[in-house]
């Protein structure tokens, strides 16, 4: 043949590789020798009776390794019971075929099997079912996607049985987790409602980073969610933008963006709330820590309702991550600065302060006596430590130990349980990335009570306790961005 | 140093040197193509401080550039296999992108695959050349591609002045000394070796979700000016769900043969703005070659400002695509290169064997604000790196990579270029 007739088979052969893969079809004579591999979902664990988050999928080749479409596959229970839906599915284009799987009742080890009419040892999947007693390990019950083309989910609030996940710029996107208002559960997340913020002119978007569900003691509403936008503006430790977005969430269904607070030339991060007194206070990096009158109707700009702002670091040396009202003392941790103790009424520092010279300071939690506040990136050294401090009577701390976690660069979120026995934090930057939790038998030498290496790192980690159970609503990062829901109850006795 | 590395080696500068290019048959030719460099790299300015030395073949490629039909369909296929020889990259002082930082990272496996239809309206546009380029390859964007340029270590700016690895189809119309160019793309770069563009991402297109446009101007022979904006959505987040881009780049470049040897010269700005102007990188570059007999010397100086991101626990790596929007800080690198090398040609000059010696001294600085120090994280803010090696080619010379149609010179009689690395 000659060359010149190669030519235009060899352009269409490369326009077709970028674009497709070899598939066969079956048929046209005879039993053809497929094979039938798993390609997702084995080995997974959830409670007994729940379903699993990830479906069973094989995928089909034939002989020269080419991926079949078109052939049937057969999903059977092979032993522990529960049930496969659907029992029957056929291979697509990429020669794959899945179902989902709901684990019998039978504590241990469930399987599944996949054949083909031509592949009949086919192949078994195994799953492990847990009691609905304690946990041995963080079990992963339930994972939500961030709607098509989101890259991030940041962060989580629950009460009440509704998980508000804020997912940049995919916005707000409410979760019934156990409320009843649309039947959720932990195990089974159902959208409630959703809004995608107003950029207020922040370059990047909504960026729909973190939120409040203010809970209003003196007038009983529960009609605001505060919500917090994290912009960029150019450099960590030197300024930030991003605006408090103020939404109505009487009508959980459509919420309304119906105010901001907005302060110039700095964003803000996390929150904490002074329910009793009607006040927000807001960490806002560059900014410092500031103190929101949030009474009464909230409407349009409200920036005038903002009574009080303090740098503690100063200027230059301040960029705050976190705030947490405990015992009647504001704590702050800042990415440079360190750990600080503040009065709540005038923000005056109480103590500490510029005592984490080798980290950069990331999120903090106060229970009892002590307080935990993690660490961030690399400041020469590895923000791999969760810093332990003693708390003196008036609450002022003094660094008692650490922990190390190995394998990470960023200790991204800290929380203690409601009941004091656990420390659960989120790790990011390494192969060791993932969820911890620690026992708190002895507080100030916490010991590691389980963990859960993810493949992705995990930002945040919202601990709630939902109809007796406790649970952790993580953030996992880019990648696979969606909101994995953690059983850990009773993982420390 | 792996057996692989070694075994691809061979294995290209082999089927180089045993393929022979096909003379025009029928109006159809195919040129055969091969290059692979064995440097050893020590840089100065590592993450965590002191020095490091490390042994690579890096820019392992082969390739194969054809033309059917008297010219009327171009093709080209480059394989590069950077991510068999150097998956943790290439010690490079400065370099970034793609997940990678102060290593340059490996490229895709498929490096280009594309078609090119020349001149489709024949005689009716009457000395103008209107063409299209459909495939996998560079986007009409900014200077020719590092790897055909006179150095071994990639420029930190490889990122704001190159375009490459996308889908993308380019219209170009040539006429006289101008040549102006557009083209459709996808936006987000390649996050390892085996990825392909992202031509639709669950359900939306990420093909055409870029644009960019180049004029080109040869007003006097051997020089060549260049301008050309780009508008890139979401490189970092493949997804499509990451800030934008916008680039913009100018550059004159001139390169002679002399009765003593070549001459090149380049002199290149570019600047991309990212987040509307929120994050904003600039870089200068000047380099130039001379050559005398078998001895070729260049020098490059380079002003070239780049992200300061969350390391990974590997400080070499950062996360991709970000966890959030922030930076650390900007960071430029002022660097001086220089160059040696010696020819050594065999095979009627088609392979070259040429030893080499490449230094850089330089320095870091932050700007911009931010928590970035140099001095932290490097120990120094001074940038030392020195490389030694061998490059191996087959038939590579004049060839410069990433430009088609109407530019794709070099080849099959059209305007030799010189300047290459070989």
């Amino acid at each position: 043949m000659r060359l010149h007739r190669l030519f235009p088979g060899i352009v269409a052969a490369t326009l077709a590789a970028c674009t497709s893969t070899s598939t066969t079809t079956p048929g046209g004579g005879g039993v053809t020798p497929y094979t039938v591999a798993v390609f997702n979902g084995n080995l997974q664990s959830s409670l007994a009776g729940a379903a699993l988050v990830t479906p069973l999928t094989v995928v089909v080749t034939d002989v020269n390794g080419a991926t079949v479409t078109g052939a049937q596959v057969s999903w059977t229970v092979a032993s522990g019971g529960g049930s496969v839906s659907p029992t029957s599915s056929t291979t697509a284009a990429n020669g794959r075929a899945s179902t989902i799987f709901t684990l019998g009742s039978i504590v241990g080890t469930q399987t599944v099997s996949a054949t083909t009419a031509s592949a009949p040892a086919g192949v078994t999947f195994s799953a492990t079912a847990a009691s609905s007693g304690p946990v041995s390990a963080p079990l992963l019950i339930a994972s939500v996607p961030t709607p098509t083309g989101a890259t991030y989910d940041h962060d989580t609030f629950v009460r009440d049985g509704l998980a508000f996940a804020f997912m940049w710029n995919a916005g707000l996107r409410i979760y019934d987790v156990g409320n009843g208002v649309n039947g959720g559960s932990p195990a089974n997340p159902i959208l409630v409602g959703s809004l995608v913020t107003n950029t207020n002119g922040v370059p990047g978007g909504a960026q729909v980073h973190n939120g409040w569900w203010f809970h209003n003691q003196v007038t009983g509403q529960n009609k605001y969610l505060f919500i917090g936008q994290e912009g960029s503006c150019g450099a960590i430790g030197s300024c930030s933008v991003g605006d408090i977005h103020i939404v109505d969430v009487s009508n959980l269904a459509a919420p309304v963006e119906v105010g901001f607070i907005h302060i110039a030339g700095a964003g803000v991060h996390n929150f904490w709330m002074d329910e009793a007194n009607q006040t927000l206070y807001a960490a806002y990096y560059n900014a410092g820590v500031v103190k929101i009158d949030v009474s009464g109707t909230l409407s349009g700009d409200m920036s005038s309702r903002i009574t009080k702002q303090v740098q503690p670091g100063g200027p230059g040396n301040t960029y705050i991550w976190g705030v947490m009202l405990s015992n009647g003392t504001l704590y702050a941790t800042d990415m440079l600065s360190g750990f600080w103790a503040l009065d709540p009424a005038t923000l005056a520092t109480k103590g500490g302060g510029n005592n984490v010279p080798e980290r950069y300071g990331s999120d903090q939690w106060v229970y009892g006596q002590y307080a935990y506040s993690g660490s961030w990136g690399n400041r020469g050294v590895r923000g791999n430590a969760v810093k332990i401090w003693a708390l003196d009577g008036s609450g002022v701390p003094t660094l008692a130990d650490s922990i190390i976690v190995p394998n990470v660069t960023t200790i991204s979120d800290v929380a203690v349980t409601p009941d004091g026995k656990m420390l659960v934090i989120t790790t990011e930057g390494g192969p060791g990335q993932g969820l911890y939790v620690f026992s708190l038998a002895n507080p100030v030498k916490p010991t590691l009570a389980g963990s859960s290496i993810t493949s992705q790192g995990l930002h945040t980690g919202e601990v709630a306790v939902i109809n007796g159970r406790t649970y952790v609503f993580a953030a996992r990062d880019p990648g696979v961005p969606e909101m994995d829901i953690f059983d850990i109850t009773g993982l420390v006795p | 140093m792996t057996r692989r590395a070694v075994a691809t080696l061979l294995f290209a500068v082999t089927l180089g040197g045993g393929a022979v290019a096909l003379p025009a048959q029928s109006g159809f030719g195919v040129t055969p193509m091969a290059q692979g460099i064995l440097v050893v790299d020590h840089s100065g300015a590592i993450p965590g401080g002191g020095g490091l030395t490390e042994t690579r073949l890096v820019q392992p490629v082969l390739m194969a550039v054809a033309h059917g039909f008297g010219n009327k369909l171009g093709f080209i296929a480059t394989l590069d296999f950077e991510g068999a020889t150097m998956k943790g990259g290439e010690l490079t002082p400065g370099a970034w992108g793609e997940g990678y930082v102060d290593r340059r990272h490996p490229h895709t496996t498929v490096h280009e695959l594309n078609v090119t239809a020349n001149d489709l309206l024949g005689h009716l546009d009457g000395a103008g050349r209107l063409s299209v380029t459909i495939g996998k390859g560079f986007v009409p964007f900014g200077t020719d591609d590092p790897m055909s340029r006179p150095f071994v270590r990639y420029p930190v700016n490889h990122h704001l002045s190159q375009l490459l690895e996308r889908a993308v189809a380019t219209l170009q119309y040539d006429l006289g000394p101008v040549t102006v160019e557009g083209a459709l793309f996808n936006g987000d770069e390649p996050t390892q070796p085996s990825d392909w563009p992202l031509v639709r991402y669950e359900g939306r297109w990420r093909f055409g979700d870029s644009w960019s446009a180049r004029a080109t101007v040869r007003p006097l022979t051997g020089l060549e000016l260049q301008g050309s904006i780009a508008h890139v959505h979401s490189p970092e987040s493949r997804p499509g769900a990451g800030p934008d881009a916008d680039k913009t780049s100018v550059s004159a470049r001139w390169d002679a043969v002399t009765p003593k040897g070549e001459r090149y010269a380049l002199v290149e700005y570019a600047r991309t703005s990212e987040l509307t102007g929120f994050f904003v990188y600039h870089t200068f570059l000047a380099e130039g070659l001379a050559s005398r007999r078998r001895l070729r010397a260049s020098y490059r100086f380079e002003r070239t400002e780049r992200p300061e991101e969350l390391r990974l626990f590997d400080l070499f790596r950062t996360q991709r695509p970000s966890p959030d929007n922030s930076i650390l800080g900007i960071s430029r690198w002022s660097l001086h290169t220089l160059h040696v090398a010696y020819d050594v040609f065999l095979r009627e000059r088609k392979l070259t064997i040429q030893p080499f010696l490449e230094g850089t001294l330089g320095s870091v600085a932050s700007v911009g604000g931010g928590v970035f120090d140099p001095a932290a994280l490097y120990g120094t803010d001074k940038v030392r790196a020195f490389s030694v090696g061998v490059l191996v080619g087959w038939g590579m010379r004049g060839h410069r990579m990433g430009r088609y149609g109407a530019l794709a010179g070099g080849m099959d009689g059209m305007p030799g270029m010189s300047g290459m690395k070989m």
